[in-house]
């Protein structure tokens, strides 16, 4: 099926954050590792996979639509020296994402592709779970202070 | 434990190789799926997910050597328009891979770093099988023909 205008573009933007979003995890679970911190390695792990699901829905939805996925994008990956600055940089990362995805749900309503829409829709809701997830942990660590946060964090859940 | 000489450098050119690999057969896969290849989507899907495992050893690897991995490089993603041309693309991708790991190892060795040179040729031998399945794959369209070899791939194994 062919792609209503300015569709497959907002597609492959969000595609380059995804891509982006997958390396900045990747990069955080092995920190929290070399740290000992393993909760922390396991859960950025999973929103890796999340984010690689995204991509892998968002590149799905570009070919139905005959459009060219863009995969040699790349953005910039943010890094930092402890926890508490990984989780900062990832909650302004997750509210970028959000901000995208909410521009192109509303282009998609206007050209009237609805299916497209649906989609990012699903995807804002996640994007929207991990905002809170990095909320609730920087709250955490100013409630109970930052060793006492990350000597929980030593041990996966079981 | 710090890392002896030129060592991150090899291990950062290899994570970029890798983090390539993983967007080029990643889109491979998802164009079969589109064009209703199963069994090669599954095939190359399993492709991309090796070299995740790869990148992600690679990373833990650099920051055990106190080194700082680069996530910021991506080389050329080549995106094949036919399936024949997707095997070539991938074919040289994994024959330049392996051409690096043959230099970290024999590096590796001569700087004396054995864990990093073990964890390496470990790599290789996933590389060397995925270079004999795009070849057995290239020489079976000679065989037996395109149609033919794509007709078989509609289906995935064990459906």
């Amino acid at each position: 099926m062919k792609a209503k205008v300015g569709v497959v573009d907002f597609l492959n933007k969000v595609v380059t954050l995804e891509l982006t979003a997958v390396h900045q995890y990747l990069l955080h679970a092995a920190l929290c590792k070399n740290w000992g911190y393993e909760r922390l390695q396991h859960e950025f792990h999973e929103l890796g996979m999340e984010e690689v699901g995204h991509a892998s829905k968002l590149i799905d939805h570009i070919l139905y639509l005959e459009g060219t996925p863009d995969v040699q994008k790349l953005g910039s990956v943010k890094s930092g020296p402890n926890v508490s600055k990984l989780f900062e940089e990832n909650l302004t990362f997750e509210q970028e994402d959000a901000n995208l995805l909410r521009e192109a749900i509303t282009h998609a309503a206007k050209v009237g592709d609805y299916t497209t829409r649906h989609k990012l829709e699903e995807m804002i809701k996640e994007t929207d779970e991990h905002i809170d997830w990095f909320e609730t942990q920087l709250r955490a660590i100013k409630q109970v202070g930052v060793e006492n946060y990350l000597s929980e964090q030593v041990k996966k859940e079981s | 434990m710090k890392a002896k000489d030129g060592v991150i450098d090899l291990l950062n050119r290899i994570l970029t190789a890798n983090l390539t690999a993983i967007n080029q057969y990643f889109i491979h896969s998802k164009m079969c799926e589109n064009w209703g290849y199963e069994r090669l989507h599954h095939k190359v899907c399993k492709r991309s997910f090796d070299e995740m495992k790869d990148a992600e050893e690679i990373i833990e690897h650099t920051l055990y050597l106190e080194g700082v991995p680069n996530m910021q490089r991506l080389g050329t993603v080549q995106v094949g328009e036919t399936v024949p041309e997707q095997f070539t693309l991938d074919l040289k991708a994994e024959q330049e891979m392996l051409k690096l790991y043959t230099e970290g190892v024999t590096h590796c060795a001569k700087v004396g770093d054995y864990t990093t040179r073990h964890k390496l040729e470990d790599m290789q031998k996933d590389t060397d099988d995925h270079i004999d399945w795009i070849e057995t794959q290239q020489e079976l369209i000679k065989q037996v023909g395109l149609e033919k070899y794509l007709a078989e791939q509609i289906k995935k194994e064990g459906s």
